[in-house]
């Protein structure tokens, strides 16, 4: 938390750490601390508050007691009120509930482990079914593949893998370094170093059709501040503008596109970055005759691209 | 005196208080307000403020022996207490470890885990990074409150106000969705939350169509099964190098016949006649849809309105 903490933000630790010490007594300072990842100093300046409150007439046997031992075991007493914790609310709930889904759906866990367990107890608490409310789905693999890759990023190994670029329509067989495995936006990526193309790199993991560990180590490290990012354009990509028609206004829902004018309420001239032409080209199929494009940056004879991929699709239609 | 001793010693007295206490009472009781007037007023009406903001039921009744009525002030423990969920050790350091791993950032999950026990050591079970982070939307929350208290939400989407009977929270795709009994269109309807318009109310009402007791057991169908076309069963013959990917799209229930040149030809059941265009042209030229007739010339017109635009 940036900042000094105002009296709310430290009214909800004291609501919670109370209760705890109350049913914990004896508890070494420095333990309590680490459990509720404060300093010690924190808990100490919350605990020094806490000993001034109390029920009216503040008498001292009105007044809660704290006691700190000379073993540094902290005891709270005479908090009859405060003995137990806040309820949660409802978005706390959907929070822990939401992580708590969203991880047991990951492929591999245990679903009979600690955390469905948990989950069950936790929707008892806030009163859903454990699988009524909600459903979290980070994304689509095989389990083998996403340990594999887990493994492999724990460890430093290589893994070779025939990978499927959906951008460039091609297959290629690459050796990679993979450090971390994360979803976003449906599906499960793993973020590494890539040999054949000598930098980092992101890929989807069901696109991966085969994979090897292999037994070699790689001096390619994660840097040490790193983030994993699905697409980052660059300032020097392609860029398309794109003329629409309202039937291909779904377009700015489903891509990050910049919209340049709009026409009785509907976008009707968008820019977007390109970087791959066979991207593009499935794109403009799908949008069809209301889109066209009118404009390209970088990226060449991109505005008779959709009629030539219409053309090949066409000619197989017409050979049957 | 400090506001942090002054809100707890009103939360103090607030639970403690067996009938509704008056502002004035409360001035009398609790040390640190300033003396009766304008002052006191703000004071008092900022710690409600601050007590709400940090979820303590803060009831508002009439005060016993008022007339003109005034406005009493207590906290029922029943509502403010949490209910102890009894969390081994392991549960609690499972939840933390959910938490660090799959983000759901902004809701204050770490104060539920202090509320629950504390952050407790993962342990052996590694914490790696964050595996995901999951968006929120100002509907969420409302919605989620909703569906466990069983009252029916109210919200604008597509242009038209629906009143609906939430039943649950779906994260597919990246995307959030209600799915929902909609008093509307008087069926089953799934939205999404991002294209809800302007804020979601929470009804007094309660919910009059729970749902029904089945449920699809791998989220929302895909998107050329939810749609108002004419059942229809489409034909589509997959090119051998793509059939891992179309198989992934389809799922399992899909019938597929292996062709001798290790092409696939799948029977897709199709209710959604432009979603599944918009899966068909994925594979460009790669596949070919055989059947039926009719949209095999729509696929096919569909085609030559691009080769005319682009070409001419």
């Amino acid at each position: 938390m940036a900042g000094r903490p105002t009296a709310p933000d430290r009214m909800r630790r004291v609501l919670a750490v109370v209760p705890w010490i109350v049913a914990n007594p004896g508890r070494k300072v420095s333990e309590v601390a680490e459990r509720f990842g404060l300093t010690e100093q924190e808990l100490l300046d919350d605990l020094n508050v806490v000993f001034m409150v109390g029920l009216p007439p503040y008498s001292p046997d009105a007044l809660v007691d704290v006691q700190i031992d000379a073993d540094g075991g902290v005891s709270i007493s005479l908090a009859d009120f405060f003995s137990r914790p806040l309820r949660l609310t409802p978005s706390q709930g959907l929070a822990l509930l939401a992580s708590s889904d969203g991880l047991l759906s990951m492929p591999g866990t245990d679903p009979e482990g600690a955390l469905a367990r948990a989950l069950d107890k936790l929707g008892k608490v806030v009163g859903v079914g454990p699988d009524d409310a909600l459903d979290i789905h980070l994304g689509h693999a095989e389990a083998t593949m996403l340990d594999t890759l887990r493994g492999a990023a724990t460890r430093g190994t290589e893994v070779a893998i025939l990978y499927y670029s959906y951008g460039r329509d091609e297959r290629t067989s690459r050796t990679i370094v993979p450090w971390r495995v994360f979803a976003d936006g449906g599906s499960w990526y793993v973020h590494g170093w890539c040999n054949l193309a000598g930098g980092e790199r992101v890929f989807r993991i069901d696109r991966i059709e085969s994979l090897e560990v292999l037994d070699t180590f790689s001096d390619h490290r994660p840097p040490e501040d790193y983030e994993s990012v699905v697409f980052q354009p660059r300032a020097d990509d392609p860029t398309v503008t794109i003329e629409l028609e309202p039937e291909a206004s779904w377009i700015v829902d489903a891509y990050p596109v910049t919209v340049l004018e709009i026409t009785d309420g509907d976008p009707s001239l968008v820019r977007m970055v390109v970087t791959e032409k066979p991207w593009l080209e499935r794109l403009l199929v799908r949008l069809g005759p209301a889109a066209e494009v009118v404009d390209a940056t970088g990226l060449e004879s991109a505005t008779s691209l959709a009629a030539e991929a219409a053309s090949r699709i066409l000619a197989r239609y017409r050979r049957s | 005196m400090n506001k942090l001793e002054r809100l707890l010693n009103l939360t103090a007295v607030l639970l403690d208080t067996p009938r509704p206490l008056t502002a004035e009472e409360l001035r009398e009781r609790v040390e640190g307000y300033p003396p009766p007037g304008t002052a006191f007023h703000r004071a008092f009406e900022r710690d409600k403020d601050d007590l709400r903001v940090l979820g303590i039921p803060l009831r508002v009744e009439r005060a016993p022996g008022t007339s003109p009525p005034v406005d009493g002030y207590r906290i029922d423990p029943d509502e403010y207490y949490l209910a102890d969920p009894g969390l081994e050790a392991d549960e609690l350091a499972a939840l933390h470890l959910a938490s660090l791993t799959v983000r759901m950032d902004g809701l204050g999950e770490q104060e539920a885990l202090w509320k629950l026990g504390g952050l407790v050591d993962t342990g052996a079970l590694v914490v790696d990074q964050t595996v995901a982070s999951l968006p929120t939307d100002p509907a969420l929350v409302p919605i989620f409150q909703a569906i466990v208290d069983r009252r029916q939400v109210g919200f604008v989407y597509r242009g038209a106000h629906r009143t609906v009977d939430p039943w649950r929270l779906d994260y597919h795709r990246g995307r959030w969705y209600l799915t929902g009994y909609d008093h509307l269109r008087a069926d089953e309807r799934n939205f999404r939350l991002d294209r809800i318009e302007g804020a979601v109310e929470v009804a007094e009402a309660p919910v009059t169509r729970p749902e029904p007791n089945r449920r699809p057991a791998d989220g929302p169908a895909p998107a050329w099964e939810l749609g108002d076309d004419q059942p229809t069963t489409a034909r589509v013959r997959v090119d051998a190098d793509q059939v891992a990917n179309a198989r992934r799209q389809l799922g399992d229930s899909v019938t597929e016949t292996i062709e001798p040149d290790g092409s696939v030809v799948f029977d897709v059941p199709v209710v959604n006649f432009e979603a599944f265009r918009t899966f068909l042209f994925g594979f460009l030229h790669r596949a070919e849809l055989l059947e039926p007739p009719q949209w095999r010339a729509e696929v096919i017109s569909w085609l030559e309105a691009i080769e005319a635009i682009d070409g001419g």
